[in-house]
C-alpha cells in the first residue's frame, strides 16, 4: 500500500489538512483576523462534508464522489488497515457536523482574538483525526487516529494560554489522555501477542478461540479501560466534568459533541467488530453483561450528579456523561436496531449537547454568569435564543417532537426487541430519562418562571440587570442550524433512520 | 508461541513496569514526574510489541509488531513534547508545576 | 538457567529498579538520571530480543532526545535545579509496591531456573523492517506525522512569548 493510494482515497480528509496548513500559513504571514481563519475552516469542513455526503449516495451530489460506490461496504482483506463502510461514512458526517457548528459559532468571537489561528488549525486537525477513526480497520491505526484528535484537543483546551483555568483543564486532560493512550496501547500489544495481528478482521476471525485466551482477555480489558476514559465510562468519568467546565465554551462544545463521539465509534469498532465476526451478532457472555452494567451505571451516576449541580456547564457535562451511557447500551446489545439507535442517539446528541454548550457560550459572551440561577428571566430578555435553548433541553430530556425522542425510542425498542436481560436495560434507560427531566425542567423554570429583575448576584444590590450584549451572526447561524435539525428530524426522522438502518446492517454483515 | 517461562518473564516485567507507571500517575504531584510515569507505562507496551515480535511464528507477523513498536516510540516522544509545552505555559502563568498546589481541578 | 535468561533477569531487575528509583528519589535531576538509565536498560532488552534497530531507536529517541527534553523541562521550571521540594520520597505505599514487585520477581526467578531452552528470538534485517514501516504500514506513519503536525502547531503557540 503506497502513499499515493492512501492520499487518493482520503481526498476529502486532505481538504481538512490543507485547510489547517493554510490557517497556520496565514498566521505566519501575520494575518490577524479571525474571520479569515474561520472562513478557511468553514470552507474546508463544508467541502469535506459535501464529499462525504456524496460518497454516501446522496442525490444531486454524485459529481462530488471521491470513493467509488463499489468500495463502500466492500469486503476487505485481513491486512487492510482501513475500510470505507457506510456506517463509518455516516460517522464522518456526524463528526464534520460537530466541527462545522463549532467553527461557525467561533466566528462571533472578537476579530483580533489571540490564538484564533491555532484554534482553527487544531480544530481542523482534530476533525482530520476523527475522519481517520471512522475508517479504521486496525487497532494501531485506530489508536493513532484517536491520538491525532487527542493531542489537538489538549492544546485546544489551553489555547487561550494566558488564563490559568483552561491551562489547568488542559493539563488534567493531557494526563488522563496520556494514561488512556498508554493503557490502550498496552491492550493492543497484548492482543497482538494473542492473535499475531492488530487487524480487527484477523482478531475477529480468531475470536473468541484466540491463540492465548487469558492474554486476549487481558488485552480487551485494557482496551475497555483505555477507551473507557475517552468515552467517560463511569469509573473513569471524573475528569470530564472539570475539563468541560474549565475549557473555553466553544471547545467544550467540540469535546462533548465531537471528540467524545470519536471515542464512542472506536468503542463500536473494538468491541463489536471482533465479536460480531467471531461469535455471531451478539456479544458473548461476560463482556456483554459487563458492558450493560457499566452503561447503566454511567447513565445513573451522570444523571444523579447532574441533579445536584448549580453551575450550567457542570450540569451539562454530567448530562453528557449520562448520555454516553445510552450510547453504550447500543454496544452492549449489539443487534442491528441497537446500533441504529445508538448512531441516531449520537447524531442527536451532537446537535443537542454541542448546541447547548454553544448557547451557554453565547449567553456567557452576553455577560450572564455561570450559575443556573443567573439564567432567570432569560426567556423574556432573549426570547428567540431561549426557545432554541429550550428545544435543546427538551430534546436531551427526550420529549416528543424533538430529535431526542426518536433516538431514545429506537434504542429502547431495540433493547426490548432483543429480549431477556436487555428488557431491564430498557427499563433502566426509561427511568433514567424520567430522572433527567427534573434538571432540564429546572433550567426551563428558571428561564421562564423567575423574574429577571431582583437581586443582582454580582453586585448584591437590587435593581435592573445590566443590558445583554449581542449574539453575533456566527453563533446565531450555528444555533439556528441546531434548532432546525432538532425540529426537522424530530417531526420526520425517516430519512435519517433509513440511512442509519442500512449503515448498521452493513456494519454487522461486514464486521468492519 | 514460545516456552511459557520466557513469556511469563517478559509479561511479568512489562506488567510490573505498567504498574509502576500507574502508581506514579496516581501518587506523584510534580508534572515532570507524571510525564516520566506515562513514559514508563508506554514503554511497557513497546516492550510487549518487541517481545511478541521476536517470538512471532512468521516474518510478516514479526514485522507488524516491530513496526507498531516504531510508531509507538515516535508517538510517545511527541506526547512528551506536548506535555512539556503545557507545563511551560502553566509555569509561566502560575509559577508552579505541582499539580496539587496549582489546581482547583483535583485529579 | 542459560546465558540469555540470566541476562534477561539482570536487565529486568535493573529496569524495575531504575523505574522505581526515578519516581522515588527526592532530587529531580537524579530522577532524570535514573529515567535515562531505565531507557538504556530497555534498549539492552531489545538487543537481547535481537531487535537491533529498535534498540538503536530506543537509545536515540528516549535515552537521547526525551531525556534532554525532560532535563530541559526541569531546568526551565525550577530556579534551583537541585530542588528537594518536588518528589515526595519513599512512603509506605512505595514500600508495599516494591515488596510486591520483588515477590513477583522471586516467582519468576524460580520459574526461569527450571526453564528449558526453547528456540531463541528470531532476528530480522533492518531492510525488511524499513520496507514494512514505509510500505505495508505506511498509513501508520502518515498518522504519526499528523499527530506531530498538531503537536508542532499547538505546542509552539503555547510556549511562544506573545507580543502583548
Amino acid at each position: 500500500m503506497s502513499y499515493t493510494v492512501v492520499l487518493e482515497e482520503f481526498l476529502p480528509a486532505l481538504l481538512l489538512l490543507g485547510g489547517a496548513l493554510l490557517v497556520f500559513l496565514a498566521d505566519v504571514v501575520r494575518v490577524r483576523r479571525l474571520e479569515v481563519f474561520g472562513g478557511i475552516a468553514v470552507a474546508a469542513i463544508v467541502g469535506t462534508l459535501g464529499s462525504v455526503l456524496a460518497d454516501l449516495g446522496t442525490p444531486y451530489l454524485e459529481a462530488f464522489r471521491t470513493i467509488p460506490a463499489s468500495v463502500v461496504d466492500a469486503p476487505i482483506a485481513p491486512g487492510d488497515l482501513f475500510a470505507f463502510t457506510s456506517l463509518g461514512l455516516i460517522f464522518q458526517g456526524i463528526f464534520l457536523l460537530a466541527a462545522l457548528l463549532v467553527a461557525l459559532a467561533s466566528l462571533s468571537r472578537p476579530s483580533h482574538e489571540r490564538g484564533a489561528a491555532v484554534f482553527y488549525g487544531l480544530l481542523l486537525l482534530a476533525t482530520l483525526g476523527m475522519m481517520f477513526v471512522a475508517v479504521a480497520a486496525d487497532l494501531i491505526f485506530l489508536l493513532l487516529a484517536l491520538e491525532i484528535t487527542a493531542i489537538s484537543s489538549y492544546l485546544l483546551v489551553g489555547y487561550t494560554r494566558r488564563d490559568p483555568r483552561p491551562l489547568e483543564a488542559s493539563m488534567k486532560f493531557y494526563i488522563i489522555g496520556a494514561l488512556s493512550a498508554a493503557l490502550s496501547f498496552f491492550g493492543a500489544s497484548l492482543i497482538y501477542g494473542a492473535y499475531g495481528s492488530t487487524s480487527l478482521l484477523v482478531v475477529g476471525h480468531t475470536y473468541p478461540a484466540g491463540a492465548d485466551g487469558p492474554l486476549a482477555l487481558a488485552g480487551f480489558a485494557f482496551l475497555l479501560v483505555g477507551l473507557g476514559f475517552e468515552v467517560t465510562l463511569v469509573p473513569f468519568h471524573m475528569w470530564a466534568v472539570d475539563v468541560y467546565d474549565g475549557a473555553p465554551h466553544d471547545v467544550s462544545a467540540f469535546l462533548a459533541g465531537g471528540t467524545k463521539k470519536a471515542g464512542l465509534f472506536a468503542f463500536f469498532l473494538v468491541f463489536l467488530t471482533p465479536v460480531v465476526i467471531g461469535a455471531g451478532a451478539q456479544l458473548s457472555g461476560s463482556l456483554e453483561l459487563l458492558l450493560a452494567i457499566l452503561a447503566v451505571a454511567t447513565m445513573t451516576v451522570g444523571n444523579v450528579a447532574a441533579l445536584m449541580q448549580d453551575q450550567m456547564k457542570r450540569l451539562l457535562a454530567y448530562s453528557s456523561i449520562s448520555q454516553a451511557g445510552y450510547m453504550l447500551l447500543g454496544v452492549a446489545i449489539g443487534t442491528a436496531p441497537a446500533i441504529e439507535g445508538a448512531t441516531f442517539q449520537i447524531f442527536a446528541h451532537v446537535v443537542l449537547k454541542a448546541g447547548a454548550f454553544l448557547v451557554v457560550g453565547a449567553v456567557a459572551a452576553m455577560g450572564v454568569g455561570p450559575f443556573v440561577r443567573d439564567y432567570r428571566g432569560l426567556g423574556h430578555r432573549r426570547p428567540v435564543l431561549s426557545v432554541a435553548f429550550a428545544l435543546m433541553l427538551l430534546g436531551l430530556a427526550g420529549i416528543p417532537l424533538t430529535i431526542g425522542f426518536f433516538s431514545k425510542f429506537v434504542l429502547f425498542s431495540a433493547a426490548v426487541e432483543a429480549g431477556g436481560l436487555f428488557v431491564w436495560l430498557a427499563v433502566a434507560g426509561v427511568l433514567n430519562s424520567a430522572l433527567s427531566v427534573f434538571y432540564y425542567a429546572r433550567i426551563l423554570r428558571v428561564m421562564y418562571m423567575e423574574p429577571a429583575e431582583g437581586t443582582d448576584p454580582a453586585t448584591g444590590t437590587d435593581g435592573p440587570l445590566l443590558p445583554l450584549g449581542g449574539l453575533g451572526y456566527g453563533r446565531a447561524s450555528a444555533i439556528a442550524l441546531c434548532a432546525v435539525v432538532i425540529v426537522l428530524f424530530g417531526i420526520d426522522p425517516a430519512p435519517l433512520l433509513t440511512a442509519f438502518q442500512s449503515g448498521a446492517s452493513h456494519f454487522l454483515a461486514l464486521g468492519v | 508461541m514460545t516456552d511459557p517461562f520466557a513469556t511469563a518473564g517478559f509479561l511479568g516485567l512489562s506488567g510490573a513496569l505498567l504498574v509502576i507507571g500507574l502508581f506514579g500517575i496516581l501518587t506523584r504531584r510534580n508534572f515532570i514526574l507524571l510525564l516520566i510515569s506515562i513514559e514508563i507505562a508506554i514503554n511497557a507496551a513497546v516492550l510487549n510489541f518487541v517481545y511478541f515480535a521476536a517470538y512471532a511464528p512468521s516474518a510478516p507477523i514479526a514485522l507488524e509488531g516491530q513496526s507498531a513498536a516504531v510508531v509507538v516510540i515516535a508517538l510517545a516522544a511527541t506526547e512528551i513534547a506536548v506535555g512539556l509545552a503545557i507545563v511551560l505555559a502553566l509555569n509561566r502563568v502560575r509559577g508552579s508545576i505541582n499539580v496539587a498546589e496549582s489546581s482547583e481541578l483535583k485529579l | 538457567m542459560n546465558l540469555e535468561s540470566g541476562a534477561f533477569l539482570v536487565l529486568a531487575a535493573a529496569a524495575v529498579a531504575t523505574a522505581l528509583l526515578a519516581l522515588l528519589v527526592r532530587e529531580l535531576v537524579h530522577t532524570i538520571l535514573w529515567i535515562a538509565s531505565f531507557f538504556i536498560v530497555l534498549s539492552g532488552l531489545y538487543f537481547l530480543l535481537q531487535a537491533n534497530f529498535l534498540g538503536v531507536l530506543q537509545l536515540g529517541v528516549y535515552a537521547g532526545a526525551v531525556t534532554i527534553l525532560l532535563l530541559f523541562g526541569v531546568m526551565t521550571t525550577r530556579r534551583r535545579i537541585f530542588s528537594r521540594e518536588a518528589a515526595t520520597g519513599i512512603g509506605p505505599a512505595s514500600i508495599v509496591l516494591g515488596a510486591g514487585i520483588i515477590a513477583v520477581f522471586g516467582i519468576l526467578v524460580a520459574g526461569l531456573a527450571g526453564a528449558t531452552t526453547g528456540s531463541g528470538p528470531n532476528s530480522y534485517p533492518p531492510a525488511l523492517l524499513s520496507q514494512a514501516v514505509f510500505n505495508v504500514y505506511g498509513p501508520w506513519l502518515l498518522l504519526v506525522g499528523f499527530v506531530m503536525l498538531a503537536a508542532l502547531g499547538g505546542a509552539i503557540y503555547l510556549v511562544r512569548e506573545g507580543r502583548e
